[in-house]
């Protein structure tokens, strides 16, 4: 144990029989996890793509083997890939997601997931980067593969679409809905393969004889990587987290204790409506409550909320797993708050902070928790989370099994007992490091192995943790220091705010004023409004001395608040008349 | 005018379209519509209360036909149609509510529909068939549980019923406009001044009853848009069934004029009236954000 090790006062909250070590994972990689659930659970539904007119289409847990296992010898004796080699996923929640990530798991390769809704720049600094050998692409995003493949060749495409293995009637329908009324399925001008050919050609060369495909994954274990996983990450430039086997089914295990008491095998329906390329749904949804034996129900498109109602009448809903976003949305739909869910145990919150005034009113609302979680990319994802009826509101929850965690200051040293630092984790989720990027790898690494997450947290002392601030959002007002979450708390509490955010602007004197940008929700909201409102809950330094109302907050493909952005637009601005003139 | 051919052509469309209507809907729907009794009767209220008194002030006033009458009082006491939950989907207007309010109509009109009309055309000092027309209410309704009972068998066969249902709605509306006028051109011409005024103003007044009326219950803007259009569209193809099969010979063609016209004249306006609505509703609409896909 390194000396900034904290000593673990949390374990007594542990919901009963959690193990505080987990020795050794479920499985020995990602892609046994499918055939062990398979031998588990057969023929029961795995996987459920509900379109928002109620279409829908069904996997069984056979099923997902058996077209995994097709996608594998597709990947190793027909597109002629090795062990290691990437291979790039791009496509929104349905179907094909599970089949193909499982098949690239099996083939002992290393799944890219990829943004569906990247630009072709973006899709091509990415390409560049991880140099994949084949791309899984969804056909409405297979216009940008032309341009996207300047910056890197990808010898094999593969195409699917969204209704894939839907009831052919049903996905004949949607088709000629999507081709001739949307007119979102573009020309593909690259040469490519269909799945389904895929598929059948990988199943006839398995027929065929002489290919096991166990045999592809005879050498992956634990440390095997598993996926790139691209992120922003706490320095701002685009790189892929190194996920080994071991850290994604070890993450899946750790999460899952704190779940797993209220969750009965094979019986739970998880609504899945944000996006399986991300790490949250990724882990949890599609790996964890498949290996817990339950069904998902894949939203490929959760804009508008609309879209999810006919999911959430047609399927017994008994878990979410979602952002606050997404949760703070749900209840300002109608049909949402009139009927909400019966079956629902509880939910998981993860990606950004989770409003308390949220987590009140979903509470009243539908009568069950929303727990919040918190991790990283970089911790495949999750780091801590609050067991479920021992949820403290503000915390980020206690840390999950198997893990370490230090708070260090800005030189690296323990922070004093009781007070703030940097939140820095070691465990068995922590990434091998960024592709191909030592020198950033180095930044966050600190020697003794810890990921320094760039998060400000403080420790009560039986162990929970709370989440001060990002480390690069904090405001300095006259030597202050003001958290963004706080007063973005605050400003969501007020009836007339749907949603705000909050960013740290140069003010003469004080060094750093507080700017507030905030959706309304009552149009007769003034600035008078909000600033009254603050002053009666914060105190005056924190309260913001700008306030601006805006039609829309800039959000990452979770719902994430981008606070980055609104600096950047600021930065970007021209300077006023007034201090031109003075210049 | 309307054979025996485009009768049952006619029947059979309008058993899909309710069928389709069923099948966009769950007990559920039921449930918080009884749970919420005030939307329930402001939709009662302003379906059967301003639109036959609309319709039985038209027939007053206007110099008609006792068959235009009857037609008039007909077609105005008739429940919200599927229509209307198409034109507030291209509106961009609380779709939900629009459905919800279809139906509960739908279903309390089994008693209210022959209920007024009876009353309004005893007020006209005409009669009509009132058994004729429960009769061909309550068959109307078999399919729309039928519709329910398919959605939950299996949500894809429901999904595929309900689209079915919904573009014959658009399909009824083209198929009047396309062979119906040419074939009865002189008929619309011979059609009197006043026959248009009470067709069209039966729409236009209805639109914007339902409108002052939500407004003043100070509902939100977009809950009156859709009831506006839910009130002022009504089931055109429903009243066309009721009076093929409640009567006969003459009569019937000369009363059937009025459902046609309406129906004919109810897509025009409610067309300029979705375009007006899908501006304000543009403009004002919360945005989700952009990359929640």
């Amino acid at each position: 144990m390194s000396q900034a090790t904290l000593a673990k006062p949390w374990l007594a909250y542990y919901p009963p029989g959690t193990p505080a070590e987990i020795d050794a994972p479920p499985v020995r990689n990602a892609a046994e996890l499918v055939s062990a659930s398979a031998r588990l659970y057969g023929d029961r539904t795995a996987y459920t793509v509900v379109m928002p007119n109620g279409m829908y289409g069904d996997l069984s847990f056979s099923e997902i083997d058996r077209m995994s296992d097709a996608f594998a010898v597709y990947l190793r004796e027909v597109a002629g890939l090795s062990v290691g080699d990437r291979v790039a996923l791009q496509a929104p929640n349905s179907l094909p997601v599970p089949v193909v990530a499982f098949g690239v798991f099996k083939a002992g390769c290393v799944l890219v997931n990829v943004n569906p809704l990247y630009t072709a720049e973006e899709m091509g600094r990415q390409f560049a980067d991880a140099e994949p050998k084949a791309i899984v692409i969804v056909d409405m995003f297979a216009d940008k593969l032309p341009e996207a493949m300047k910056h890197f060749a990808i010898p094999n495409v593969i195409v699917t679409r969204v209704p894939e293995f839907m009831p052919s009637l049903v996905k004949g329908v949607i088709g000629l809905v999507q081709r001739h009324w949307d007119r979102t399925i573009p020309d593909i001008e690259v040469p490519h393969i269909r799945l389904p050919d895929a598929l059948a050609a990988g199943e006839g060369r398995r027929k065929g004889g002489g290919v096991t495909v166990e045999s592809y994954t005879a050498a992956i274990g634990g440390d095997a990587l598993a996926a790139l996983q691209y992120t922003g990450g706490t320095t701002g430039v685009s790189k892929g987290a190194m996920l080994t086997h071991g850290n994604i089914v070890m993450n899946m295990a750790q999460t899952m204790t704190f779940i797993e008491g209220h969750v009965k095998k094979g019986e739970e329906v998880v609504l899945t409506a944000i996006p399986t390329y991300h790490i949250l749904a990724f882990t949890l949804n599609l790996l964890g409550f498949l290996w817990l034996g339950n069904r998902n129900i894949l939203i490929p498109n959760p804009r508008p909320l609309a879209n999810l109602k006919r999911a959430f009448e047609n399927y017994r809903i008994t878990w979410i797993v979602g952002v606050n976003t997404l949760f703070n949305g749900l209840m300002n739909e109608f049909w949402f708050a009139e009927t909400p869910p019966r079956h629902l145990k509880a939910s998981f919150a993860g990606g950004m902070a989770l409003h308390g005034a949220v987590a009140e009113r979903w509470l009243k609302m539908t009568g069950t928790h929303v727990i919040e979680g918190y991790g990283l990319t970089e911790t495949s994802p999750v780091v801590t989370g609050n067991p479920i009826g021992k949820a403290r509101e503000g915390s980020i929850g206690i840390p999950v099994p198997a893990t370490e965690i230090a708070l260090l200051d800005d030189e690296g040293r323990p922070a004093p007992a009781g007070a703030p630092g940097e939140l820095a984790v070691r465990g068995p989720q922590v990434m091998a490091g960024y592709w191909r990027r030592p020198d950033e790898t180095a930044k966050v690494m600190t020697p003794d192995g810890y990921f320094r997450t760039g998060d400000i947290a403080t420790m009560d002392p039986d162990g929970y943790f709370r989440i001060v601030d990002r480390k690069k959002d904090m405001i300095l007002v006259s030597g202050f220091n003001v958290f963004p979450n706080e007063v973005e708390d605050c400003l969501a509490r007020h009836p007339g705010v749907q949603e705000a955010a909050v960013i740290g602007v140069p003010d003469g004197a004080a060094g750093e004023a507080v700017k507030a940008y905030i959706v309304r929700l009552d149009p007769g909201l003034t600035e008078a409004d909000v600033k009254a409102h603050c002053k009666k809950h914060l105190a005056a330094y924190k309260g913001p001395k700008f306030v601006e109302f805006r039609s829309e907050l800039p959000k990452s493909n979770v719902g994430k608040i981008l606070r980055k952005d609104l600096r950047a637009e600021l930065s970007a601005a021209p300077a006023p008349a007034a201090m031109q003139k003075v210049a | 005018m309307v054979g025996a051919f485009e009768q049952t052509l006619l029947a059979l469309m309008m058993g899909v379209i309710m069928l389709g209507m069923g099948a966009a809907l769950t007990p559920q729907d039921f449930k918080s519509s009884i749970k919420r009794p005030f939307g329930l009767f402001v939709g009662l209220i302003s379906q059967y209360g301003f639109l036959p008194l609309i319709g039985f002030s038209l027939a007053l006033l206007l110099p008609l036909s006792p068959e235009v009458k009857i037609g008039l009082i007909i077609m105005s006491c008739m429940p919200g149609g599927t229509t209307s939950n198409i034109f507030t989907y291209f509106a961009k207007g609380n779709l939900a509510l629009s459905m919800l309010m279809t139906v509960n109509s739908t279903v309390f009109g089994v008693v209210l529909i022959p209920l007024l009309i009876v009353v309004y055309a005893a007020g006209l000092g005409i009669s009509v068939p009132a058994d004729n027309i429960v009769r061909t209410l309550i068959i109307l309704l078999v399919p729309v549980l039928i519709g329910m009972a398919l959605r939950r068998w299996n949500a894809n066969v429901g999904a595929l019923v309900e689209l079915v249902g919904g573009a014959l709605g658009i399909f009824f509306i083209l198929f009047i406009m396309v062979s119906w006028v040419p074939r009865n051109w002189q008929f619309l011409m011979n059609t009197p001044p006043s026959v248009y005024a009470a067709v069209i103003g039966l729409g236009l007044l209805g639109f914007t009853a339902g409108y002052v009326f939500s407004i003043l219950l100070k509902l939100h803007p977009r809950n009156a848009q859709t009831i506006s259009m839910e009130i002022g569209i009504q089931n055109g193809p429903l009243a066309l069934a009721i009076v093929a099969l409640s009567f006969t010979g003459m009569q019937q063609q000369q009363i059937i004029a009025v459902p046609a016209l309406y129906s004919l004249f109810i897509v025009i306006n409610a067309t300029l009236l979705t375009l007006l609505y899908r501006r304000i509703n543009d403009r004002s609409q919360g945005k989700l954000p952009d990359s929640f896909l």
